[in-house]
């Protein structure tokens, strides 16, 4: 078993806001070496680190859009987010929830900081995903996991080490909650101070790890400090991180999908073509209704 | 600058190889600015045709109640310009705004005067142009006495495909000379007849 090394770490780039509630570093797509093919299936990576948001009366988020062709995975850190979508669905993730939503052939959804929660205001910490979808996938029924924190299974770290909490795929013996369309591997590592963990993935699986809170060390010697994102080489399966306060780290690990990539806006599909019937089909009222 | 998407623009569209065209192109002067800027206000003389290679514009004027009009949008591989201040050397009636973070090449009369004499084919090429933009202006002011905000729409999102996903729904609703309720309307009909509710 070889080691898989570090081959770059990515600094937070300048932040946007994504509506008026959402204020994000990308790091996939426009990161040095984090394009979407280099990437995949992970499509778009957007961390909305520590930012305080002051009481507001009426609710900031994003209005109505559209999706179609991959996933988006809501990871909530801090805060609270309500959407609604145009099937009827809706709800609120609250701090530690996951929301797992197929966009697949399409949906309009729209997500707002929840409201009591923006009324009071304060820290705000989220990170949203783009999974992608094979081809044979891109236009199957859109569907909703909703992942309370209480129900995502963990796995205890010895000496005290902290726990790793696994919301996708698996680590070691402990299995996550969400289905996924292709192998993948979504691990939120809380880690103590100086708390290990090792970790073990196919070679040919892209690696990233988000460091959301303290700093950490991988292999021993590379050091990642807060809200800096590491990219692992696919040269090898195994690696350590170890915390040198108390941690959280998003670990992304998935097997590629290697099908052509066609995305523009909130569409991301195999050809020009189908992004092209994509446009129609939302101008056209294909994707349903929903109230702004 | 490389100005990719004039460059593809005119080798897809004149007899002209690309070497020509690169040094062609490399004369013009390029401009970015920042999603909000003007690049014309009311009562300044505009200079230049604008080509889009990135972003978004909007050509809009505003009436005596302090309203928006738009006139159109230009997103990428669109000219917009105001005819009557840079051809007809008047003040200008309307702003040019960019709508997202933009870079646009700009041409002027001696840019155009370049092209014809280099290119033989370009007089025939820009009439053509100038044709089809009267075509559509046609079409418009037809479309805006005639009809139906649903079928003012359909041809709206025919011409801009991807320009009700970059704009507020208020801006198309501008464009389309409706209320901005009207155009929710017209969305949520069309949705309603694909899942027959």
């Amino acid at each position: 078993m070889k080691t898989k090394t570090v081959e770059l770490v990515a600094s937070p780039r300048a932040p946007h806001f994504v509506g008026d509630g959402f204020r994000v570093h990308n790091f996939i797509p426009s990161g040095f070496r984090l394009d979407m093919q280099r990437m995949t299936p992970f499509i778009l990576l957007d961390y909305n680190a520590t930012y305080n948001f002051p009481p507001s009366s009426k609710p900031k988020g994003v209005g109505v859009h559209p999706h179609r062709g991959f996933e988006t995975v809501t990871i909530a850190y801090k805060g609270k987010v309500a959407h609604h979508d145009s099937s009827g669905g809706g709800g609120v993730i609250g701090e530690g929830d996951i929301q797992w939503m197929t966009a697949a052939s399409g949906v309009l959804h729209k997500e707002y900081h929840e409201e009591e929660w923006s009324k009071k205001g304060g820290d705000f910490q989220m990170v949203q995903l783009w999974v992608n979808l094979p081809k044979k996938d891109k236009m199957s029924t859109p569907k909703y996991q909703a992942i309370k924190n209480e129900d995502i299974k963990r796995f205890t770290l010895e000496n005290n080490g902290g726990n790793i909490e696994v919301i996708a795929g698996a680590y070691k013996d402990v299995k996550g909650v969400a289905s996924t369309f292709t192998p993948i591997h979504m691990l939120n590592a809380k880690l103590n101070k100086n708390g290990k963990a090792e970790f073990q993935f196919p070679a040919n699986y892209n690696t990233a790890l988000l460091v959301v809170e303290g700093n950490i060390v991988i292999n021993t010697t590379e050091k990642v400090p807060t809200d800096h994102l590491a990219l692992m080489a696919n040269d090898g399966e195994t690696f350590e991180i170890e915390a040198l306060d108390d941690a959280i780290v998003l670990v992304l690990s998935g097997e590629p999908i290697n099908e052509p990539i066609e995305a523009h806006g909130p569409f991301v599909m195999n050809t020009k073509e189908e992004l092209k019937e994509a446009f129609n089909d939302y101008n056209n009222g294909k994707f349903g209704f929903l109230e702004a | 600058m490389y100005n990719t998407n004039l460059k593809t623009f005119l080798t897809s569209n004149l007899d002209i190889d690309e070497k020509a065209v690169l040094s062609l192109v490399e004369k013009c002067k390029v401009k970015k600015i920042k999603k909000n800027e003007f690049l014309l206000k009311v009562n300044e003389h505009c200079k230049h045709t604008f080509f889009v290679e990135k972003g978004l514009l909007r050509q809009y004027s505003i009436d005596k109640k302090g309203k928006e009009h738009i006139l159109s949008f230009a997103p990428e591989n669109w000219f917009v310009t105001d005819r009557e201040s840079s051809y007809f050397n008047l003040p200008s009636s309307y702003f040019i705004q960019a709508l997202e973070d933009s870079q646009v090449v700009l041409l002027d009369a001696s840019f155009i005067q370049l092209l014809s004499e280099e290119i033989k084919s370009f007089t025939d090429f820009n009439n053509k142009l100038l044709h089809n933009h009267i075509r559509h202006l046609q079409k418009r002011i037809n479309l805006l006495l005639s009809a139906s905000a649903e079928d003012r729409y359909l041809q709206f999102v025919t011409m801009y495909p991807d320009i009700l996903l970059r704009v507020p729904q208020t801006m198309v609703a501008s464009y389309l000379g409706i209320t901005p309720e009207s155009l929710s309307r017209v969305r949520k009909e069309l949705a309603r007849k694909n899942f027959n509710q």
